[in-house]
């Protein structure tokens, strides 16, 4: 059925791989920085649960629905879960990961300008999974 | 390849497509009506798990009210930001998630309205955290069928046993951002019946007084001085009569209440005028009743925020 | 062949009967009833996101229950069920043979489609359509939730007595004369779907068993209180539902198959390709199912296995874009309605392949993750390829059902308005996921640049519905009044490529 030469789909199958290989490639290597957490990183303990977050800092400081940080601090987020899934995002800052009941998921960052972000829910939660949000606000340093 | 199809072909006519279509309209009016008419009714229930998860029920079930009934009027208010959730007032506002005091037996009467944006649900429950061990025929709604912006609801709580009870909004987290309110039930040994007339006679006076600022009412004595808000103890049957004077500027009524913080709620008859027809400065009232079922009340000023800016007093029937 | 008979044909006839032509028939009907409920929620939820606050809908709890319903609606009562339709109609013909190698098996396969669908439409759950646990275990009210779990078991249940059909007629009963390496490429797309379907569905079935025991509290494999992992249901789903995507574009990509080269006026550029490339997509594709999971807190090791896996699915989704475009290289191409809905797949399930390269590298992927860029991607999936491909076919299909013509004018206007809504909806539900708009949500907050977005996205869905009202009227007015159709070449191509047409009812 084929009377005809193929050599024209070898030479797309091969650009296609080549462009999949360079793709993996290049994610393997920004997730593998981006998954390296700065050994001085403070921890904060951000908890989900339905429908509001709850951030407990280092010092033993608590917030409801607010989270005050510092610009050019590295900052380790330690996120739990009371009852069902939800899902922890700084979307400014690409911070994203689901808050799993039973489980601590980790993810950090550091912010480098002062100013204030949406933090929201970003799994499917219940009733008001739409307004699962909170604020961050980066200041400067108090000290 | 080709076929003699002209006679072999059969195809439809339009009234065959009529027909099925009004088969299948009928078919999608008898499910739609069948389904518009009960959506509530497939999300009322909650998993079975979760009563196996909260382990074993409540602690409740007096039945009866044997004592007196308390009405309760309560909303759901939000913050404006959302992150405070209260009962009838904001956060740090006077008169912010009240706590009932009630004794055994008596029952409590729920009316309770969505103020709030949101969706909130209802009911009492002995534990200290979570929106778990609801009292059966305490809940208002449900979280998964939640009262609505503006619509309301009642339920009623018998108090069974002395102690600590919560009110609450049943709706996940609502309790945690502050949704709560004690029910704290006192004993009584044995059930509460008001005492034969036992024929004796106690009189009291109460003046009406307010600060010069107008921020704090009493009676006889402002707070810290001596006198403030005398406590009145009476035996259950004793005749109590009660004179009140307007020392203030302002216009006061009385009565003894079940529920401080509802001046609708006048028990053994001592209204002395009314929010409606109060005392005017400088005049008096007075009033005679029998002290009724042994408790826990209180004595108010029954005009609207009158009691919540200091003018109550405990009246203690034994 | 034919819907209807000049002697008239009681319709209990029809209910009844086992031959594969009723039958796929049924299946029809059924799959279009439901493309238009399910379309109708989707104009209800965009129609509710024009802009923040109320619009149409009172609460969440509403909102909920309807995007969980249209997924699972146009999924499992359509897109499945459609490919059944067009399966049953033709694979028997394709392999000359007499009718399904189980005529009365495929029946009852049908008839657990309408009684899956009343529970789920009845009871309107509102947990997604991935129940995903804890939530569908300890939040989700009954006995909607569990109405859903039946629901779906049924469905399941009845696309692998469905597979194993078209496994069966397609191996082993295939004329004797015929090679399996000579049944046109439409019935090589029924065999590899189902094959996938017989290894993948049974995962699903055993997760909703335990799914239903947890609700009952008598178990806890997904619930964290009683000593569960949520996570090992997101496996156990998406194991299933990975190869599931494949399941639903294989068939749409087989539909264009037939189309395109038809069209063209051409034979397909390569056979041997498009074989190669379902059977390599068919396998490649049970290794990348947990690139659904990437927030969920995988090790590095296991992120980097599935995102390995999902680029080698590629290659052989690009093979079947190349073979299309070389087939319509130089053809003389007949741009009637189905060949425009083919077309227009092919281009839109290239961007949605291009868009899923983003999706599946890691750290893109947390950009994107449960955001509308996701809403769009798979949309253009199944909205874009499938409904368009599937549409196109009964478009082509419609002479041989009805023995009439479609009106093509009308056929043509529901494509192009189609098209355009497609691009302004999905196209725009990319760029808002980038704004880090979430799925799912009810309400959003007045951010300017997601209202506008939302705002030509739900203009791009009611596009959409008035195409899709064209297009009803257009199929009811032509099965009854339509211009007779020439049976032999209906499109008027020249009849050179054609396979024949012939299946003889024994009630006609």
């Amino acid at each position: 059925m084929s009377g005809h030469s193929n050599w024209p789909e070898w030479i797309y199958v091969a650009v296609v791989i080549a462009l999949m290989a360079w793709v993996g490639a290049e994610a393997w290597e920004a997730e593998r920085l981006v998954e390296h957490v700065p050994a001085d990183a403070k921890t904060i303990i951000a908890t989900g649960q339905q429908w509001f977050w709850t951030f407990e800092h280092e010092d033993g400081t608590k917030e409801i629905g607010e989270l005050h940080v510092e610009v050019g601090k590295a900052y380790k987020f330690e996120v739990v879960s009371t009852d069902v899934n939800h899902s922890f995002n700084i979307h400014d800052y690409v911070v994203l990961i689901d808050a799993i009941p039973g489980r601590v998921n980790t993810v950090w960052f550091a912010p480098d300008k002062v100013g204030e972000h949406d933090i929201q829910c970003r799994e499917y939660c219940g009733l008001i999974h739409y307004n699962m949000r909170g604020t961050l606000y980066v200041t400067e340093p108090t000290s | 390849m080709s076929q003699d199809n002209s006679q072999n072909f059969q195809r439809t006519s339009p009234a065959r497509v009529g027909r099925m279509l009004a088969i299948m309209l009928g078919v999608c009016l008898i499910g739609g009506i069948i389904f518009f008419s009960m959506w509530d009714y497939w999300i009322s229930e909650p998993p079975h798990v979760i009563s196996v998860m909260a382990g074993d029920v409540d602690h409740s079930g007096p039945a009866e009210a044997t004592g007196i009934t308390i009405t309760q009027n309560l909303s759901f208010l939000e913050s404006a930001d959302f992150r405070s959730l209260t009962f009838n007032a904001l956060k740090d506002e006077p008169g912010v998630n009240p706590t009932i005091e009630m004794s055994v037996g008596d029952k409590i009467v729920f009316d309770v309205v969505n103020d709030g944006m949101s969706f909130h649900a209802f009911g009492v429950t002995k534990d200290t955290e979570g929106f778990a061990g609801i009292i059966p025929g305490s809940e208002i709604a449900a979280p998964t069928n939640p009262l609505k912006p503006g619509e309301s609801g009642t339920s009623e709580f018998i108090a069974g046993e002395e102690g600590t009870y919560y009110y609450i909004c049943t709706v996940p987290g609502h309790r945690d951002q502050g949704m709560v309110g004690e029910i704290v039930v006192s004993g009584s040994s044995g059930p509460a019946v008001a005492a034969a007339p036992t024929g004796v006679s106690h009189e009291f006076e109460l003046d009406f007084i307010e600060s010069a600022d107008f921020r704090t009412l009493a009676f006889n004595a402002l707070p810290g001085e001596e006198g403030n808000n005398p406590q009145i103890i009476v035996n259950s049957g004793d005749e109590v009569t009660i004179t009140t004077n307007n020392a203030g500027m302002s216009f006061h009524a009385f009565g003894v209440v079940s529920n401080p913080d509802d001046f609708n709620s006048v028990i053994f008859d001592s209204a002395i005028a009314a929010a409606t027809n109060p005392l005017k400065p400088g005049e008096s009232g007075s009033t005679t009743f029998t002290a009724g079922a042994p408790g826990t009340y209180h004595y108010i000023c029954t005009v609207p925020g009158h009691a919540l800016q200091g003018m109550i007093g405990e009246f203690i029937v034994e | 062949m034919t819907l209807e008979l000049q002697k008239p044909r009681p319709i209990w006839q029809i209910m009844f009967s086992t031959h594969h032509t009723d039958v796929g028939l049924l299946y029809l009907i059924s799959s279009l009833t439901f493309l238009f409920l399910g379309g109708s929620l989707a104009l209800g939820i965009r129609a509710e996101l024009f802009l923040p606050g109320s619009q149409i809908i009172a609460d969440s709890m509403t909102f909920n229950r309807i995007f969980t319903v249209h997924g699972t609606t146009l999924i499992f009562l359509f897109i499945i069920p459609f490919a059944s339709a067009v399966g049953n109609y033709y694979v028997p013909i394709m392999v000359r043979y007499k009718d399904m190698a189980y005529p009365k098996l495929n029946a009852i396969a049908f008839w657990m489609i309408p009684p899956a669908g009343v529970l789920i439409w009845l009871g309107f759950a509102d947990f997604t359509w991935y129940a995903t646990p804890p939530y569908s275990i300890i939040s989700a009210p009954g006995p909607a939730a569990d109405m859903w779990i039946f629901g779906l078991k049924i469905l399941g249940i009845s696309s692998v007595l469905g597979a194993l059909n078209f496994v069966v007629t397609i191996l082993k009963c295939k004329h004797p004369d015929m090679s399996i390496g000579q049944i046109p490429l439409l019935a090589w797309s029924f065999l590899s779907s189902s094959l996938i379907i017989i290894v993948a569905i049974p995962t699903f079935a055993a997760a909703l068993l335990m799914l239903l025991t947890d609700r009952l509290g008598v178990s806890g494999f997904f619930n964290p209180a009683m000593g569960g992992d949520p996570i090992s249901y997101a496996h156990l789903f998406w194991f299933t539902f990975h190869p599931e995507v494949y399941v639903l574009v294989i068939p749409a990509i087989g539909m264009m198959y037939e189309i395109i080269p038809r069209f063209s006026r051409k034979p397909i550029y390569s056979y041997n390709s498009g074989i190669f490339a379902f059977v390599m997509l068919s396998i490649v594709g049970f290794s990348s199912w947990a690139h659904h999971m990437y927030a969920t807190g995988m090790s590095f090791t296991e992120k980097t296995v599935f995102m390995v896996g999902t680029l080698a699915a590629v290659p052989a989704s690009a093979m079947h874009v190349f073979n299309f475009v070389a087939t319509m290289w130089n053809a003389r191409i007949r741009f009637s309605t189905p060949m425009m809905w083919a077309v227009g797949g092919i281009a839109l399930f290239f961007s949605a392949g291009a868009g899923g390269v983003v999706n599946s590298a890691m750290p893109l992927d947390f950009t994107t993750h449960d955001t509308y860029w996701v809403v769009g991607h798979f949309h253009l999936f199944v909205m874009g390829t499938i409904a368009f491909g599937s549409i196109g076919f009964l478009y082509y299909m419609f002479p041989y059902v009805t023995g009439r013509m479609y009106n093509e004018t009308l056929g043509k206007i529901h494509f192009v308005l189609s098209f355009i809504g497609t691009v302004l909806v999905f196209f725009t539900q990319h760029v808002l996921g980038l704004y880090g708009m979430p799925r799912r949500i009810y309400d959003y907050p007045p951010i300017p640049e997601w209202i506008a977005m939302n705002q030509i996205a739900s203009i791009g869905a009611m596009i959409i519905g008035i195409s899709m009202a064209v297009f009803l009227a257009n199929m009811i007015h032509s099965a009854g009044k339509g211009k007779l159709a020439d049976t032999d070449d209906p499109f008027g191509l020249g009849g050179k490529y054609y396979y024949p047409f012939e299946a003889k009812n024994p009630s006609h």
